[in-house]
This record gives C-alpha cells, structure tokens and sequence, in this order.
C-alpha cells in the first residue's frame, strides 16, 4: 500500500475540510484544553467532599451534579479527561516507540532478527488483550501505572507488525534501493527514508490506538485492575456509581458520556486522517 | 480478470451462504423468545404435592463471592456457613431470637470438674438420623471434630486455640454419649457457643470415609452432602449458584420449603431488580438507596436486621508511624463520624468497642468525636510530619450496611487529610487483602469482623489475644496486658464480675489497640409479601433457617 | 497443502510454548508466597515447608519450569488455590459459557454488521450511510461495562422483558452436560423451556459484547463494499445495463468478502477479551469471570491455565480459518 505524506500546512488544510475529522478534532479541540486547565477551571477539588450536597442531581451549583460523598462531578470529569488523555497517549507513545523500533529493525535487517521478533509478536497477539493486562496488573499490583505497563505490553506488537510492513515494501522501491547503492548509511537510510514514510500508517494507527486504550484503562479500572479510587479515572467513576444507576442515572451517565465523546473523537480523527492519507481510499 | 475473481469469489460465496444458513437457522428462534420468555413465567407446570415448583422453591440471592467450600471443616464465609448451617447440625444451636443455648443433636448434657479439667458430657438424641437414614452417633460427632482438627483450615483455630481442644481430650462412650475435656482456661459456656458453629457440624463418618479421596474428602463434600439438616446439597453450580432440596429423611418436622436456590447475585443494583421483578423471594444486603426505592413498594416487605459484625480499620502495630499508640489515636480523633453514619442512613449504628449491641459486655460508649485540635496535637506530640503517607488496603465491592467499600475509605482519607494524613488506598479482592493482612502485611486495612460465635469472648479474644493469630496477630499488636485481661475475662464465671472485666477491657483496647472501630451495620433484607416465617438471627448458625420459611 | 499445516502447526506450536513460558515467568512475579496462600491462615510452618516440596517450589526455577512444561504436554494445567480443583476440571466448567457467548455476539455482530455495512455503502452518502456510521461510531465508542448496565436496567429492570443477569432462570435446572452451550444442549436434549430461557438470557450479554466487533464489521464490509463499487469491472457492467442489484449481488459482494471474512476471524480475539467485561457485568459464569477472580485471589495456576487456553483459541481460530481458505482455494497464498 502506498501512501503519501502530504506537509504539515497541507494535511492541516485537509483535516479541516474532512467532515468527520473536522468532528473529531473539533471535540478534541474542546477536551485537550479544558483537561489542561482543569486545575484552573474546576469549580470544586475533585476530592473535595462534601457530605451534606451527597448525591444532589445535576444543578446550578453542581452542573453535573455530586457523588455519594458529595464530590462535584463536573471538576471529577474534567481531571478524569487529563488522566484519559494522559493515558492514552503515554501508552501509545511508548508502544508506538517500542514497535517502530522493533519493525524497523525487522524490516530492514531481515533474516534471523526478523524471524525472531515476528515470532515474539505472534505471542503476544495470542493473548486476548484485556486478560494479558489483568494478570499483568495482577502479578505487579493493581494500580493505575501498572495498567500503563500491561497496555504497552499489549499495544507494541501492532506497531512492530504495521512498521514492518512498511519497511518491507518501501526497501524494495527507487529511492530506498538508490540511497543504499550510493553507499549509504543502515543508520541513515532508516532515519532518512524509511522512517518519514512510515509516518503516515503510523499517525492513523496511534489515533485509533488512542481511543482504545482509553477504553481499555476505564475496562480494567472498573473490574479493579486500573485506577485507584479516589482517583477520578472515568472508569472508576462508572465503577462507583454503578449500585447508582435506577436512582442517580447522572453518576454512571456521565462519564460514560465522557468517554464515549473522547474516544469517538480520536476514532473520527484517525478515520479523517487515513482519509486523507490513503489517497487509494480517497474518492 | 472478471472470469478469474468470478472463480476466486465462489468459494466464498459458498463459505458466505454456509455461514448465513447457520445464521438463519439460530435466527428464527432467536426471533421468538421475546415474546414467549415472558410468556414462560406465568406458565407454571401443574404438579403433586410433593413436587418442586416454583411456588414451594425458596429463591435467596446475595452475594455469595466468597463461597469457597461446602465442608463444614473449610467453611468460613458468610455464604459457605449458611449452607452448612442448612444441610447439617451441630450437637447444640441457638433457636432464632433466643440467645439461650438449645439442644440440637444432643438432647442434654452435662458439665463436670475432673482436676484441672472441665468435662462436657453430650447425651445424643436417639432420634437424630442423617440424610441417608443412619443414626447420628457419638463416633460420628468424634471423626467429624477431629476431621476438622487435622484438616486445620480457617476455622480450625476455634477448636485448636480459642477451646485448646485436642484428639486426645475427646472421646466416644458409647453410640450416644459423646465427651469432651477442656482445660480451666476455657469456660464451657463459651465453649457451648463455640460448637454451634458450623466448623462443630457433624458429617456422616461412613459417607465421608467412602469418598475421602486424598483430601478427607473435603472436595467430595462441595458437591455432595452428607449432614442430617433439613436440605441436602443438590448442585452447587461455582459462582452461579448452590441448590438445596429438602431432606427426605429428616427426623424433624418437614421443611415447607421443598427447594432452596441460593442465588449470587454480586451487584446492589441487580439483587434490587431481582427483588421487584420477583425472581428472588428474599434477598440480602440492601444498600441505603435501594432501601429509599424500594420503600412503599407494595410487593415487598424490607426486614432489617442488626447484625453482629463490625466495620474497623485495622492499624499495624509495628509499622511507622502507627506503631505509636498517640498516632492511632490521633487518627481515632481525626474522623468525622457523624458524617460516615449519615452515609449509612440509617443502615449502620455507631459502635466504638469491639464487642457489639446486644453482647453481653457492651458498654454503648462512644469515646471519639472528630477533634481536629486533638488530633493534631498528639501527631505533632508523635513527631509525625504533615504531609506523612500510610499505605491503606480497601476491599473491593459493597461494605457493611450496603456502601461501596471505597466510598468509605474516600471519606476516611478526606477526614485524615484535614490533620495532615495521607491515606494511599489500594483495592483488593477481600480473598486478597485477607491473603495479605494474614501475613501481617497489611498496614492500615478497611475491614469488617463477625463473631463466630455469639459471646463476648468472640470477639475479645480475636481483637486483643496476639496468640490466637487473628486480629491482633495481623495487626501485630502484642499486648501483654490484653491478652491477660482477655483470658481472664472468658475464664470468669460471674456474669456481673465478666461485665466488669470486659469493661476494663473494652477501655483499654479502646485507646491502646490498633483499631479504629467505625460502625455497627443493620442488614437489610428484601422480601416478597408472600414470604413468610423469615427470621434473621446474626448469632445463629446459619443466621437464617430456610426450614422455618413458608410462603403463601 | 500438508506442508502448509504442518508449517502452521508448527508456528501454533511455537506460539504455545512463548505463551506457557510468558505466563510462567508471569507467575514468577507475584509477591504472594504461593506455599503460604495456598494453605491459609492457619497452616504451621511444617505444613508450609512439606507443601513446597510436594509442589516443588523449593527447586530451582528453570527445574520448575520444565517441570511445569513436562506436566502441561500431559494435560495438566496444576491444581487452583482457591478453588482447590484441578484447572483443568475449572476450565471445562466455565469455558462452555465463553463459547457460548461469543458466538452468540459473533452471530449478532454478523446479522447486523454485514447488512448494515452493505446498506451503507450502496446509499454511500445518504441519511442511510450516516445513519450506519453513527451506529458503527457508538459501538466502537461506547465503554462495553456501560452498554451492559444499561441494558439490564432498561431490558431488564425496567420493562422486564427480558431475563436478568446469569445464563438460566434459578427455577430451571441446566440441561444434560454434552457440550456446555446451554442452548445446544437444550436443544439436543428437547429441553424446549430451558432453550427458551437460556436463549433469551443471552441476548442481552451477546448484544453487549458483540456491540464492538459489530461496529468493526459495519466498518469493514462497508469500505470493502465501496472499494469494489469503485472497480473498473463494477463500472464496466453498469454501463453494460445490468440492473443496479444484480450488479451489487453478483459482483460487488462477491469480491467484498474475503476482507469481511478475515476481520471475523480477527473479531474472535476481541470477543474474548471483552468477555471479561461483560461477564462481570452479567454474572455470566465464563472463562472472563474466572479470570478475574483468580487474578484477584492471586491464584496463579488458575490464571495460567486461563491465559494458556485464552491464548490457544485465537491462533487455534485463526489457522483454521487459513487452513480453511486453502481447502477451499488452493491458488490463495499465505502471507
């Protein structure tokens, strides 16, 4: 498959006229400041307790509404989108390093290293994803960073296998096979050629990996294996709530609410983005 | 090209067509039941007397998590106790609501000095006769407490250390008179409240024996019985459910009951959906907001019951900085227990001591308020820092009186954070924590405590006895005077000198000890109005006696 | 042909024994005495000590490990902590749950996916497609856990029509053991009541599990369905004059398949990590709720055994599948 890597102002122009990732980006756009400011703009601590406001519903004072302690959804919300945010990305960032490096590696080197670390990928797909995390999560502890650890266990392998993929087709093209008979570097001829064009495969994939891993976090904080409470993780949160549903719908609806928003939004945009990038698919 | 991807895509379309007439075959019942699901409710088969319907199955659903073993031996939850408590008997038990102690399988009994020993005679009832029509004899009652003996699972430290029981101090007279020695340190009314228990039931020798496999047969009986109650084990289904069925040959009076379905049910919201759906009859442990919902519900009828147990953080008494005795107390200052009964509303009472309401001993005093001041004064008096963190392990899941163990502790941690405590929670699964906390690992642990039996001496010796490796063992609080204090306490006689004692005691465990006792919690029951005879008596093994529950 | 699957047995082969020695090194990690919390609180420290020799936790790890393969190629996956079973005794009682689940939600998930995507891609740009891609969007979106607890208070709780959480009614007793799958078995037996109950005590749970892979499928089949719209041939017969729906079912579906049919294949995988999930949630008795609490009791016999066979069903799925292609297409090449 090939694809092109349209420049930054370009890809921008083109994102902004994608209606479905225009969508995307434009939640996004909303969270990722309102998730960074949250210190500044809540109206409350989110730990805040106040045990005589338990459970008020949605109100002007509580715009969501509090918890059985009392505690202000609304600035729980919002530092559960920094901590959805910053989970999402921390793993696949790691993830994705580990993976690139790996498929790389593979892809270029071939032979025996190549074999040996397919080999390795194939274990880890073996594994249902969520029940790796979770014995993971149980022989380290349960606790919000070790979810961290078992995601990236979990994710790398599709970045090893996606950048080999590329690496194997890209190395048998023009430039690829030029640079090496002008004598280059293996150093150079990854950094410089290889790597840039595996760029695109790799930012469609990270933004839906994005999304998924912040459903998985919020999976394994609710059967207990994540987050620890009172950590405003939105899948504790639903956790909490969840004796709450038939009597106060708001303490489960909302940050589901905030989840499925997060999440459609980087799944709207990786769709836009691939849109954009795989021009075969473009029409 | 088109000839060839024609060719290629046959065989898939093949493949396709297999997998839609699959489809087509599950989707034309699938189409139906919705209809006729609930049309099956109503359609009750028409049956004999003495067959099991649904009018004369007792539906029961709870959370029964925990339940690990059926053998009277190994049972030690909530879940495994009401079980045996059902299918088997012990030689003596409680009668709901009377805390005088009854005859059961022994129709009388005798106590007598011999030196420096007690000596229990147990005179059996000849009547008495298990599920498989065989008397229940002495020699039964013999191999059944020494099976648990060398077993030695959970609950075997009653036997082997609260009554310092052992094989050789017991014996079989004769086919009906069974006896044990006791040495002075144990009071044999203590002991009688003891052997109500269901580690005291008694199992069938033959039956055991023929299935003993390598294990004394103790994975034969979780899914067999073999006791001389009122059920017999049908099916326990792991993690579904345990069925009774009532028990042919039972040599009291027929329970009306004909089949009891145990049903776990883990999640509030789901046990207060079985409940207004009726697809269970009872079920157990309300939380206060399905109680608000539930009220002025015509169909149901709410129970509540004040249970036994004891909701405490326990303190590790050699960990920094709780092994200083002004810590803990700063921290027994530093809560708000107003506010944490309020949570509760009303499904919890506030309790301060470790013996509970309706105890013998009970003192209703209620020592701590929140005293930020105080608190901080003794911290700073301590040397402990602002700002110092200790370590917390919170089950997962529903506490005492029906709140989220975790919404408990958040409110803990946020009140100890107001004198300069961090409190760092980690949910376990209570098998976990448990795990840990018996390993004395555990440095401040959200937990509750039910007696085993129903005397003081049930809990005093777990909360102040080091040696009993309960309690204070995990909390490592090693106390000379307490352990002296408690053991003369259940030595005594007197039942005004044993207030006394206890008293003393209570005090002293009060300030000393490493607990911060939180609650006393009410259980609430959800009945159907057609349910009747339902008794709930938390002393009693089992708490609730299915044979005594009838329905219209 | 033989080659082929003897290649592929080989590599499943592999994979097994990576995955045995994962969830060995895995259980090497747990700080948890395994001696002391199998025997409970009350075990003397010569009970403990015997206990390590029977089990052989006092050799050395590599003998341990070999020990514990040896015994793996004999079928036996150990004994559970907290159960005090034979793993392998737990698993056959909780798998048949499992399957029956996920292939409950795999039926859903075709039923609605595979239409639904077609739907969308022949009305490619109207209300239709935007519809399908907004259903396809929740489903992919939506957190499995929140979905459940919103059926079962809807479905359940409040209109009661349909059954609770679990896979019967407590009235009804389970229908002879030939496969586990309560609604087969029922079925073979003509068990008609507990069919019923037990079909529709599935729906809800399938419905939720199968929400995600559901929305994957609407996905592929409709850009599948669109890249084959786009084809030379596809335009050569609409000039042709073929009609609109002939067109549609006799070329454009045909070639939109194979992708469709390995996303399915792929979907499988997904299923039964989101068993854990929605098993929770329904209390369904399967392998996921297994895991958990044997995670949680930190009963690592029982999570091997669980991770082992987790492990062996979705490559076991998937070289079928392959295996399968070739029996039907000997041209097609593996990757």
């Amino acid at each position: 498959m090939e694809l092109s890597a349209p420049r930054g102002f370009d890809l921008w122009r083109r994102l902004r006229h994608e209606p479905t990732a225009a969508f995307g980006l434009a939640i996004l756009l909303i969270f990722i400041p309102l998730a960074l400011c949250a210190p500044l703009i809540s109206p409350y601590d989110p730990l805040f307790q106040n045990i005589s406001a338990s459970l008020t519903p949605p109100s002007a004072d509580y715009w969501l509404g509090t918890d059985k302690l009392g505690r202000d959804l609304l600035s729980r919300m919002l530092y559960g989108a920094r901590i959805s945010l910053w989970v999402g990305t921390a793993v696949v960032l790691s993830a994705g390093m580990i993976g690139t490096l790996a498929g790389l590696l593979a892809g270029y080197l071939r032979g025996w290293v190549d074999e040996v670390l397919m080999r390795v990928t194939d274990i880890f797909f073996a594994f249902p994803s969520l029940i790796l995390a979770m014995a993971i999560a149980g022989a380290l502890g349960p606790s919000l960073r070790n979810a961290l650890i078992a995601l990236v266990v979990v994710t790398w392998p599709v970045y090893a296998r996606l950048i080999r993929g590329q690496v194997l087709s890209l190395r048998e093209q023009e430039f690829v096979s030029a640079a090496r008979a002008s004598g280059s570097q293996h150093r150079r001829i990854i950094l410089r050629h290889l790597l840039p064009n595996t760029l695109a495969p790799l930012l469609v994939q990270a933004s839906f990996d994005v999304g998924t891993t912040i459903l998985s976090v919020a999976g394994l904080s609710f059967i207990g294996f994540g987050a620890q409470p009172p950590l405003p993780e939105w899948g504790v949160m639903i956790s909490e709530g969840r004796n709450y549903i038939t009597t106060q719908w708001w303490l489960t609806g909302v940050p589901a609410m905030g989840i499925l928003l997060l999440v459609a939004a980087f799944n709207l945009f990786g769709d836009g983005l691939r849109d954009i990038l795989d021009p075969r698919l473009r029409r | 090209m088109l000839q060839r991807n024609l060719r290629r895509s046959g065989s898939y379309l093949l493949a396709m067509l297999l997998v839609l007439g699959i489809l087509a075959g599950c989707a034309a019942p699938a189409a139906q039941t919705g209809s006729e699901a609930s049309s099956s409710e109503t359609a009750a088969e028409p049956a004999a007397s003495d067959e099991v319907t649904r009018a004369n199955t007792l539906i029961f659903a709870a959370d029964l998590t925990d339940l690990i073993s059926l053998d009277p031996a190994v049972a030690y939850e909530f879940g495994g106790i009401q079980v045996v408590g059902s299918i088997y008997e012990t030689l003596v038990g409680f009668e709901p609501g009377n805390a005088e102690i009854q005859p059961l399988l022994a129709e009388s009994w005798d106590v007598a000095e011999d030196g420096d020993m007690w000596v229990l005679t147990f005179h059996l009832n000849p009547n008495a006769k298990f599920a498989s029509g065989n008397p229940v004899t002495a020699q039964d009652v013999l191999y059944s407490w020494s099976r648990a003996i060398d077993l030695n699972m959970s609950p075997a430290f009653l036997f082997t250390d609260v009554s310092q029981l052992t094989k050789e101090n017991m014996a079989a007279v004769d086919d009906q008179t069974f006896e044990v020695k006791l040495p002075k340190s144990v009071s044999p009314p203590v002991f009688l409240s003891i052997i109500s228990f269901s580690l005291a039931a008694v199992v069938e020798q033959a039956v055991v024996e023929a299935n003993a496999g390598d294990d004394m047969g103790s994975s034969w009986l979780n899914d067999n019985s073999a006791g001389s109650g009122a059920y017999v084990l049908d099916a326990w289904d792991r993690s579904v459910s345990v069925t009774l069925n009532a028990n042919p040959n039972y040599w009291g009076a027929a329970p009306a009951m004909k089949r009891v379905v145990m049903q776990n049910t883990p999640e509030l919201a789901n046990l207060q959906a079985a409940i207004e759906t009726g697809d269970a009859d009872i079920v157990q442990d309300l939380g206060p907001e399905q109680v608000e919902v539930l009220q002025g519900n015509p169909d149901i009828q709410l129970v509540s019951g004040q249970s036994t147990g004891l909701a405490y953080i326990g303190l590790n008494a050699t960990e920094p900085p709780l092994d200083n005795p002004d810590v803990r107390e700063a921290i027994r200052y530093a809560i708000n227990y107003d506010e944490l009964i309020a949570l509760l509303k009303g499904n919890a009472q506030l309790v301060q001591e470790f013996i509970p309401i309706g105890f013998l001993g009970h003192t209703g005093e209620n020592p701590f308020t929140q005293d930020i001041e105080k608190s901080k004064e003794l911290l700073a008096k301590a040397g402990v820092a602002e700002g110092t963190e200790i370590d917390a392990m919170v089950p997962v899941g529903t506490g005492p009186g029906g709140i989220e163990w975790s919404t408990l502790a958040a409110k803990i941690q946020n009140d100890l954070a107001q004198v300069g405590l961090v409190l760092n929670l980690q949910q376990l699964q209570s098998s976990e924590l448990l795990n840990v906390y018996r390993a004395q690992e555990g440095k401040a642990v959200f937990m509750s405590w039910g007696p085993d039996f129903p005397d003081p001496d049930g809990n005093a010796t777990p909360f102040t006895n080091y040696e009993a490796r309960s309690l204070a063992w995990r909390n490592e609080w090693d106390d000379a005077k307490a352990i002296e204090m408690s053991k003369a306490a259940a030595a005594e006689q007197d039942p005004t000198k044993r207030i006394e004692l206890y008293k003393e005691l209570t005090e002293y465990v009060q300030h000393n000890g490493p607990y911060v006792l939180l609650y006393q919690p009410t259980t609430t029951f959800g009945l159907r109005s057609n349910v009747h005879g339902f008794v709930y008596d938390p002393v009693d093994t089992p708490s609730i006696t299915f044979a005594l529950i009838t329905k219209e | 042909m033989t080659r082929f699957i003897i290649r592929r047995l080989a590599g499943l082969i592999f994979v097994m024994l990576g995955v045995s020695t994962m969830t060995f090194m895995l259980a090497q990690l747990v700080p948890v005495d395994p001696a002391a919390n199998a025997l409970g609180q009350n075990a003397r420290p010569e009970q403990i000590e015997a206990y390590r020799t029977k089990m052989g936790l006092d050799r050395p790890v590599v003998e341990q490990y070999l020990t514990y393969l040896r015994r793996l190629l004999s079928g036996d996956l150990g004994e559970s902590i907290r159960t005090r079973r034979a793993v392998l005794l737990d698993l056959r009682d909780y798998l048949p749950a499992t399957i029956e689940l996920a292939m409950a939600s795999l039926v859903v998930s075709l039923l609605v996916g595979i239409p639904l995507g077609m739907w969308a891609a022949i009305n490619r740009n109207q209300w239709n497609d935007g519809f399908a891609r907004v259903l396809a969007l929740l489903g992919g979106s939506l957190p499995v856990f929140y979905v459940g607890l919103l059926l079962l208070g809807l479905f359940y709780r409040q209109l009661q029509w349909l059954p609770g959480p679990g896979r019967l009614d407590s009235t009804l007793n389970p229908p002879a053991d030939i496969t586990g799958l309560f609604t087969v078995d029922s079925l073979l037996t003509g068990n008609w009541p507990v069919f019923q109950n037990s079909l529709a005590h599935l729906i809800l749970p399938a419905i939720t599990l199968g929400a995600f892979s559901t929305a994957v499928l609407v996905r592929m089949t409709r850009s599948a369905m669109l890249e084959v719209l786009a084809q030379d041939y596809v335009r050569t017969a609409n000039a042709k004059g073929l009609s609109y729906r002939t067109v549609v079912w006799r070329h454009v579906l045909k070639n939109a398949m194979p992708p469709v049919l390995t996303t399915i294949g792929i979907i499988f995988g997904s299923l039964l990590s989101g068993a854990v999930l929605t098993e929770t949630i329904f209390n369904w008795p399967g392998l996921g709720r297994y895991a958990t609490t044997s995670v949680t009791s930190l009963d690592f016999p029982a999570v091997m055994g669980v991770t082992l066979v987790a492990a062996f069903i979705y490559p076991l799925v998937n070289t079928i599948v392959d295996i399968g292609y070739r029996f039907i297409d000997p041209r097609i090449q593996s990757e």
